[in-house]
This record gives C-alpha cells, structure tokens and sequence, in this order.
C-alpha cells in the first residue's frame, strides 16, 4: 500500500510549483483532484512561446497521477460544487495570488468551515502576507528575490536566473509541510493553513549564507569554487562540451587523485603541501588538472577516480539522465504510457520504500475533465441529468 | 518542547555528516521533533564547514543553520558498548537518518538488515548521494558532482552570463542545493513512511531527489528536445541590468508583454503590430532584449520593480545578501529571526522555508555542544507508546 493512500486532495493549483506538490503527494499515495475549466485551464497546458519552443513546457510531467474535473469558479454553483468537494477532502492545495482564493468564496476560512480540520497548502511567490504578498512572479523571481540568484554565477559575472528546479523545490517543500500537517491533525485533530512563499524557500536554500552575512561575513558568488576544497571545479576533456567536476575534500582524495594522475611529484611540491595552500594556489592547480584532463576520455575517468575514491562526476545532459543503468534500476527513471499509447520518460518519485509498495506513478497525463464521472457521480453524489444540467449552464465547463 | 508545532512527540536520532541528510533532520527539527545528532567522537565534520559567522568566527554557519534546535550525543559505533548505547536511544525513536557509505554499515551496526530486525518500529532514512541500492550506489559525491549529475548544472549559466561566457564550463548553484534537496526529499519520504504506519527502510539518493526537481527536463527530452544552457534561456527578458543592479524579467502572458511595452513607455519598436503575436516576438526576441537592455540601463532598480509590479509584470530585484536580511517585506514577515551567537554577538536565521497560519516557526535552540545530552544515550530517546500510528490500523 502506498504511504498516504486514503488522503484526497482538491487541487486547484496552477503553473509548476504548486501542481509539482500535489504530483508528489499523488505518487505517494495520495488520491489528487485537479481542478481547472476549459476557460481558464493551467496556463501550463499550453505552450509559452518565450521559452522557445512549440509544446507545452512541462504540463505532462506534473499532471501524471492526478484526476481531472472541470469548474468555472467564477460561478457561484461551481464554488458550491468546489466547497462540496474539499468537505470530502484532506487536503486543499492552491497556488494562485495571494487574496484570490478569498476573492473566488474559496479562502481557508470558508473552506474551513466546510471541512472543520482541512489541510490547506497556499503556495505564493511571496506569501500569503506582507506587502509583496500581491506580486506575480515566476521560478526566475523567486530566485533573485530570495538571494539565491544573486549568489549563483561566476564571480565576474551577473547573477543567474533559477529555472523550474526552483519550482519545484517549493512544491518539494510544501509537498513535505502537507504531511508535517497531516501529521499533526492525526495527533491534535486539528487542520491548519500552510503559507509557502517561493522567495522564502530561495533563500532558505541559502540560509547559511544569510546567516554568516548577519554576523559580519562578506559572502558574494563564486561559480564552482568551494570555500575549503581544491581541486573544486569543471573541467573540459577530449570530448567538446564534456566536463568532468571533480571535488577533493581530504588528504586521502588528494592523494588519490594524485596516483590516478600519474603525478606523485606534486604531494611534494609546496604550493600544494596543506589544504589551505592547494585552495590558496587554486588556479594553478586548475590549470594542472585542465591539462591533464584536456585529453582524457570525462566518463571513464570518472569513473577510475571513483574507484580510486575521488569525488568525480560527468557534468550530464538529459541524454545521460534518461538512458543511465543506475537511475532505471532505481526507478528513477521510468517509462511512462500516454492515453494515446506514447511511451515517455518521467521522473519518479525520488525515494525508494521498503515496504509501502506502489509509490509513482500510474497514469499519464489526464484530458481536462477526463475524471468527472468519477469525481462528480460517485464521490458527490450528483446524478446523471445534474451532471448534465451542470454541463449544460456552464458551471461544468 | 512546543507541543503546538507540526511534528511535536516526533523523535529523530540523526547520524549525519552530510548536508543531505543533516537538512532532513533540520526540517524536522524546524517542524518540532526532537532530533538527537549522534556525532563520533572527533565530532561531526559539518561543525568545521565554511562559511563562518562572521570575518573572524570559528563559528561554521552551514553547521549552526544545519543544526538549530538539535540536541547531540558522542557516541563511537566502532566501539560494541557504545553500540548498545546507540540501540538504547534509537529504540526511543520513530526516525533514525543515516547518511554512513553502504559499504562502512555493517561494521558498524547500521547496515538496513540490522536495523530492521533490532528495531523494527523504526523508519530508518538513508541519504547518501547516489542512494543506496544500484550500480553506483558506493559512489562519492560532493554539492559540485551531484548538481552535474543531475541534469542542472550542464543546464547552468543561462540567460545574460551564458551570452556573456559562452565558453566557460557549465556552473553549479550557489551553496548546497543538491544536497539540500536530498534533504527535503528524505524528510517527505521519511515522515510518509511514519503516516503508514510500519517500520521500514527508505532509501533516498541526493541524485534522484535532483533529477526530480528537475523533472522538466526529462519530460522535453521525450519530446524531442535535448536541452543546453545557452539555447535555453527566455528569448526575451531574464537578467536585465540597470543603473545600480540587476533585475529578473518574464512575461509569460500576454497582459504581461502589454503591461511591459507600458511600463518602456509604449516606444515605436514596440508597437510593431508583428510583435502582438507571441511566437513572432519569439522569433524576435534578440532584437527585444537589445531594447529592453538598452532601456533597462537607465532605470533605477527599486523605481523600476515598483512600477512593474504596479503594470502586473513580472519582474523582481536580484537582492544581495544584504538586501534580502533587510526587505521590508521579509520584516513585515519576521522572516528572520535575531539569535544570540554563543559567546559572540548575535545573528540572523531563518526558521523554515514554510509557515503554518501566519507566523513562522519558532527559532529552536542553538545547536549542543559536542555530547552536551550524553545522559540520553543512558535513558533512550522515550518515543512515546502508540503515537503516530496510522488512523486505520
């Protein structure tokens, strides 16, 4: 059985943050809702000529698992309809701007009262108060906003801009505070309102960083270096555009590294005798191992350094990602099947259970309001003709 | 202990030296369980990692961020009494998390088989970065290789450093993002497996936690499109420079271009009937952001962002450090909260990256000394009887 089977949740999130939390939930177990109208669909159906492609971004990935039902929640009957179907959930999840849920008749307070110990999840980028709390923003934002992307660059560059992994580590980490919840109501009986703000959790990731800034410290970007370890870096093979990282972090790994590049001589030399001299000398030692990489093969030195335990590791592509033993034998990887019979790669959940059987993923991705059947007739009752009637009016829709 | 918290009676024993699996024991920590660092006897290696608090400080931030609020015992599992002394405490738990290599396990009492027969109760968390079952299962993996194996730094830099540099190689994330979403990922998997209700061992890979967040990827791969970090970038907007910093622009929508060409104040290039249409302006987009760099470069910042999100665009500032501890939004939040550094001033810290209601988490206590709650290794973790069940069984 899977860990939250039983758990139902009425999803109305959109975009990637806020639906990659309930995709996690869903493939632990945990039966997802999805709420959209053919009117105002996530605005991930579609495709963003910005990012330069002709296709759906990453609509498929994030909508794996879940069921789908449509409701104009401009309507008054379509919020009756939503308010009826959080009373038989566990979880609401959203993930609009802050004040629209209130604005749609659908705020925690109301659906509070409907389902007196519910677990709403509200996934902003800035949060459900203060007073950016309106702002609209986007994987990109949350990151500069945060002090992530200010921090991510090489040192004589620009900040850098976070991409969907920014998305999605906030839907991992709202994913994580819903069973904290849940944990929690088990205990007390009692629901709460999770408020997730993207740029929170950007700089959560470099709360360190924050932290030592605050007692004084001066900390400003430094692309792949490392404030300790040397060698630290990327470094180009024979192959173009094949980079091989490799971090040594202690005497062993240095000697290591040393052996396997057929260069004892330099244990002896002094610029690099002490971790603090290699890492003071860094660019020198660089512009050693560049050399020495320079004609090498990155995927099998790679992995002769891990034999020789150094830490090593091709710099990968999706191409790598997608066909790699290791990944499919854990699962992953998997092969998805869409209802048009396609087959895809998708990405599992990341964590392999013991016991708790069948975590992952079941289904492509659904068509909008392939589950209302389903959602509509069994879980609420309603019968055939008011299904139809409700088509009919639009509040189906 | 604040019963009010989320994971209030939750017990964690964490044998970590990881960031990945010492995050997973913070956020159950900042959540309100009892986390209990079981640290070797020269002491757990993250108390020595830089950054430290402050120009002077010995004081390592990673490790006091890692740790708030956890309590720490020495406890040498080479040694078979103290052995008994690690079983004692983890017997009270509901949680252990280990982070030890697959092939250093057994020696030392930790390998899954024992664990499950001795305490079979126990959701026993592996983090390791290349997880614990499969081929490369044995491999090492600092921040810098598990962000390469992953898919996203191959993908990194993009946007204006790509156009600037774009021969260097491809860039890491700043500070621990990898790991740290191993961390995530094994605190969500590992709090799921306490909600079934059954003792088991999860095994969670620093690797497989990335290539989740960066699911996308895969997914345009099935699609035909193998991604690179220079044709990736929006092909229009990303990071503008101004005046006196950098900015953050994405308009994905079409009111959001309307709301830009506005916010340029509508100049001629722009009204161009050919750029109404979205993929046109795609097509255009070098020509778009050589104007809208060159207009950018006149703008103050703060006046810029304020204007823009006034226009309904997308933009933000790319805050400093500094600018980040001192919004005023993150103020009006209490986003940070002022604790005193043992023995030396004061610093700020954030609980967590998420609230329940409307104020954040508490700050736990600063980190223990090395073996500061030895005396739990005596009495045991008290993993209160019947909690945390599952309802059904």
């Amino acid at each position: 059985m899977k860990p939250l089977q039983g758990i139902r949740i009425a999803d109305f999130t959109v975009h990637a943050a806020g639906p990659f939390c309930t995709h996690m939930l869903s493939q632990l177990g945990a039966e997802c809702i999805k709420i959209e109208s053919a009117q105002r669909p996530d605005i991930f159906r579609k495709p963003h000529p910005v990012y330069g492609r002709t296709g759906p971004a990453s609509f498929d990935q994030v909508a794996s698992n879940k069921l789908s039902i449509r409701l104009d929640l401009k309507k008054a009957k379509g919020v009756e309809l939503a308010k009826r179907l959080v009373a038989i959930s566990d979880v609401a999840a959203e993930s609009f701007r802050a004040g629209v849920m209130k604005r749609l008749g659908l705020g925690y307070d109301v659906l509070r009262s409907v389902k007196p110990d519910l677990v709403m999840v509200s996934v902003s980028s800035s949060g459900q108060t203060g007073p950016d709390s309106h702002f609209a923003g986007y994987a990109p934002l949350f990151g500069a906003w945060g002090g992530l992307g200010y921090l991510t660059g090489y040192r004589d560059g620009p900040p850098v801009e976070m991409r969907h992994v920014m998305d999605h580590t906030v839907g991992l980490n709202a994913a994580l505070a819903t069973v904290a919840a849940l944990h929690q109501r088990r205990r007390t009986g009692q629901g709460t309102h999770i408020d997730i703000a993207a740029r929170e959790v950007a700089s959560s990731l470099v709360g360190e960083a924050l932290m030592a800034v605050s007692a004084g410290a001066r900390v400003e970007r430094m692309g792949n270096e490392d404030y300790r370890r040397a060698p630290h870096g990327l470094y180009a093979s024979r192959k173009a555009d094949r980079w091989l990282s490799i971090a040594v972090e202690s005497e062993p790994q240095w000697q290591a590294l040393l052996r396997v590049m057929g260069k004892p001589d330099l244990a002896s030399d002094p610029r690099f005798s002490t971790p603090e001299r290699r890492h003071a000398m860094r660019e020198a030692l660089d512009r050693i191992i560049s050399q020495w990489c320079a004609t090498l093969d990155a995927d099998e030195t790679a992995r002769i350094l891990q034999d020789a335990g150094v830490p090593a590791h091709v710099s990968w592509n999706t191409e790598d990602i997608v066909h790699d033993p290791h990944l499919r034998q854990r699962g992953a990887i998997v092969p998805v099947k869409e209802a048009d019979g396609r087959e895809r790669a998708a990405v599992r959940f990341p964590a392999r259970f013991s016991r708790s059987e069948g975590v992952g993923i079941e289904r492509g991705t659904p068509r909008l309001g392939e589950h209302e059947s389903y959602v509509f007739g069994e879980l609420l009752g309603l019968s055939t003709k008011q299904y139809e009637e409700l088509v009919s009016d639009g509040i189906i829709y | 202990m604040d019963t009010q918290l989320p994971l209030a009676g939750i017990k964690v024993v964490e044998h970590a030296s990881s960031v990945a699996a010492a995050y997973a024991g913070r956020l159950l920590s900042a959540m309100g369980a009892d986390v209990i660092m079981v640290e070797p006897p020269e002491h757990n290696p993250l108390r020595r990692e830089p950054p430290f608090l402050g120009s002077d400080s010995t004081v390592s931030a990673v490790f006091a961020y890692l740790a708030v609020g956890k309590r720490s015992v020495i406890c040498d599992l080479r040694d078979e009494d103290d052995r008994v002394n690690f079983d004692r405490l983890v017997s009270g738990a509901h949680i252990l998390i280990d982070d030890t290599p697959v092939d250093r396990r057994r020696a030392i009492g930790l390998d899954p088989e024992r664990i499950e027969s001795v305490h079979p109760h126990l959701v026993h968390l592996s983090v390791l970065p290349f997880g614990a079952v499969g081929p490369k299962a044995g491999w090492q993996g600092c921040e810098l290789n598990l962000i390469h194996a992953s898919g996203e730094g191959f993908l990194l830099p993009n946007g204006l450093s790509a156009s600037l540099f774009p021969d260097r190689s491809p860039l890491k994330i700043a500070g621990h993002f990898a790991e740290m979403q191993g961390g995530i990922a094994g605190a969500l998997s590992a709090l799921s497996a306490l909600w079934a209700g059954e003792g088991q061992f999860v095994d969670v890979s620093v690797q497989d936690a990335n290539v989740a967040v960066g699911a996308f990827t895969v997914q345009r791969y099935g699609d035909g499109s193998l991604e690179h970090r220079v044709s990736r970038s929006f092909r229009y907007g990303g990071v503008i420079e101004c005046q006196d910093g950098y900015v953050e622009l994405l308009t994905l929508e079409e009111r959001q271009w309307l709301g830009l060409v506005k916010l340029m104040g509508s100049p001629e290039w722009a009204m161009d009937e050919a750029l109404g249409d979205a993929t046109a302006r795609s097509a255009r987009g070098s020509e778009i952001n050589r104007h809208i760099h060159e207009w950018a470069r006149h703008e103050r910042v703060d006046d810029l962002v304020a204007r823009a999100q006034e226009l309904g665009v997308p933009m933000a500032r790319y805050n400093t450090p500094e600018q980040v501890l001192a919004g005023k939004h993150e103020a009006a939040r209490e986003l940070f909260a002022r604790v005193p550094i043992p023995g030396d001033g004061t610093c700020q810290i954030q609980t967590a990256p998420f609230r329940f209601g409307e104020r954040p988490l508490p700050v736990r206590d600063w980190p223990s000394e090395p073996g500061a709650d030895q005396e739990l290794l005596k009495r045991g973790a008290s993993r209160p009887a019947g909690q945390h069940q599952r309802e059904d069984a």
